[in-house]
């Protein structure tokens, strides 16, 4: 009877501690997201690096929410502690009242350990270290003119503020909601561990879902803001950079807005110092390391911690939606300022710049460059803007994080 | 927050981010285009003289090669034997890859050009074998 009865209670413990009990519709509703999500990473192909490790973090959480618990102490008493431990032999001891109680330590979830990466803004700028690495600033160098539409894309990020502070969320949290403008993922990260954490989930998979949106949402406010005749401009080809001016315009940069700007010294730092080890030549196996394992490494714990901060409870929300549709209006508003100012360059140089080349200043690199090459062709088949695009789309990699550095500065 | 508070930390933010980021970029455009001024200057400079330092070193050459063998046929005579049917685009081709083995400094001279006699199948399986790349 006994083996019966034991037999039961394991069951039973099993039972209640199984996701039948333990999830509610939330969490339902967003394995059925994260679904949506492996649907576009794997078929649609859109920004599968990031987007599967995110899909993959939300899954786990929403099946398995304890993933991401925190370590805790629980104290015990003597009689407590032999029940459930069978020993007090090990645990630190706590003296209350003249009672002893013991410290029985709770592990906390895998994610949980993974995720302080993010939330001491650790991978962010470890991912701009691989990206630095990876970036070639040449077009940038020979344009040094680029910069302005690298900063007229941030344009954006200030007006989203705005429209979110109006939404009724907090100074901190529409700065976080701001940088989605940015088309920067990293720092997009960076800046709502630092101003908003509580709405890291939600800004991470808008900012990375609309960074893989470039093709569909930038091409028809690209077409509406100009005319036939400016899209089909031929830009003249860019100067060749020697090598010494390479190797120092990193150094130059990061000397400039560190001293400026020292918010955002971690990220335009380690981006810089990743640009520096690719340049010098000197460093191959780092520069390779920072491009390939180091980054991938550091995606697959991104991803996955930044999915699993999307639990049901948090992403199901009303301010979830707002921040959707906020996200949607810095991009878009970023996108329009980068291809006005284009338009402004063009009338200034006298028809020599293609103002689609502004439309690349709102980072997504590469694939923003890409797009204002694509949507050039359309007009002109035999012009090739991606070299001229490129020059915006790494100012805007600048450009965001001193936007960042202005964010985290002013409302922190 | 009233209204009030909303539309004057919404503006003081643009603002501020407005100039800010602006300046901050611009100030970079300034330095950029000065170094690169500066560098591209020094090193267009720089070539220019290594340009300059070269051709006074041919010319010299030339002029040393000239009272050296004033009595002998200019290089296309030089170059007799190149076996018929080699054209003279092989023959720069040559010229230009020997000269890149050994430079300016040694003095090499091409004497004749001959087409390699037809090697055995095996030898050109082996010969192909060994300058593949890894």
């Amino acid at each position: 009877m006994e083996i019966f009865e034991r037999f039961w209670n394991a069951i039973e413990g099993i039972y209640q501690g199984s996701g039948l009990v333990q999830l509610d519709w939330r969490n339902y509703v967003m394995i059925a997201v994260a679904c949506a999500l492996f649907y576009l990473a794997i078929k649609k192909q859109f920004e599968p690096l990031l987007l599967l490790p995110i899909a993959f973090g939300m899954l786990l959480v929403n099946l398995y929410p304890a993933i991401t618990e925190a370590p805790q102490t629980t104290l015990m008493s003597a009689a407590e502690c032999i029940k459930a431990k069978g020993t007090t032999e090990g645990y630190a001891t706590t003296v209350i009242n003249n009672v002893t109680y013991y410290n029985v330590p709770h592990y906390g979830g895998l994610l949980y350990y993974l995720y302080q990466g993010v939330k001491l803004g650790i991978y962010p700028p470890l991912i701009f270290l691989g990206v630095g690495a990876m970036t070639d600033f040449g077009p940038l160098i020979a344009n040094p003119k680029s910069f302005i539409l690298g900063a007229a894309a941030q344009i954006g990020i200030f007006i989203t503020f705005i429209g979110a502070i109006f939404l009724g969320f907090t100074g901190s949290q529409a700065g976080a909601i701001g940088i989605i403008g940015g088309a920067d993922g990293p720092t997009a990260i960076y800046v709502t561990t630092k101003l908003a954490p509580e709405l890291l989930g939600s800004i991470a998979i808008a900012a990375y879902s609309y960074m893989a949106l470039v093709p569909i949402i930038q091409p028809p406010i690209m077409r509406a803001l100009t005319t036939k005749k400016e899209r089909a401009v031929v830009m003249e080809q860019l100067r060749p950079v020697s090598k010494l001016e390479k190797i120092i315009f990193p150094v130059i940069i990061v000397v400039v807005i560190s001293i400026l700007l020292p918010d955002a010294a971690p990220l335009v730092g380690m981006l810089m110092f990743g640009n520096l080890l690719k340049e010098s030549g000197v460093c191959e196996r780092i520069s390779k390391t920072a491009q390939n394992e180091l980054m991938n490494i550091i995606t697959i714990f991104l991803g996955t911690t930044v999915g699993a901060t999307a639990t049901g409870v948090n992403f199901l929300s009303l301010s979830t939606l707002k921040i959707i549709a906020l996200g949607l209006i810095a991009f878009m508003m970023g996108t329009a300022c980068g291809v006005l100012f284009g338009k402004v360059m063009y009338k200034v140089t006298g028809g020599k710049v293609n103002p689609l080349i502004g439309s690349a200043g709102v980072s997504a690199v590469p694939m923003a460059a890409r797009v204002s090459q694509r949507v050039g062709q359309e007009e002109n088949p035999g012009n090739f803007l991606l070299m001229h695009a490129m020059g915006p789309n790494v100012a805007g990699v600048i450009g965001s994080a001193v936007a960042a550095g202005v964010l985290m500065n002013v409302l922190k | 927050m009233d209204l009030m508070g909303k539309f004057t930390i919404s503006a003081s933010m643009l603002l501020t981010g407005f100039a800010i980021v602006f300046g901050v970029l611009l100030l970079l455009i300034f330095i950029i285009w000065l170094y690169g001024t500066i560098v591209s200057n020094a090193q267009n400079k720089s070539t220019q003289r290594k340009a300059e330092k070269e051709l006074k070193k041919q010319k010299q050459i030339i002029a040393e090669e000239k009272t050296k063998t004033k009595s002998k046929p200019a290089f296309e005579k030089q170059l007799q034997k190149v076996e018929t049917g080699v054209s003279d685009e092989v023959v720069a081709v040559i010229s230009a890859a020997v000269y890149t083995m050994y430079g300016s400094k040694q003095k090499v001279k091409i004497k004749s050009i001959k087409r390699h006699k037809t090697q055995s199948a095996w030898a050109r399986a082996g010969l192909l074998e060994s300058n593949q790349p890894f």
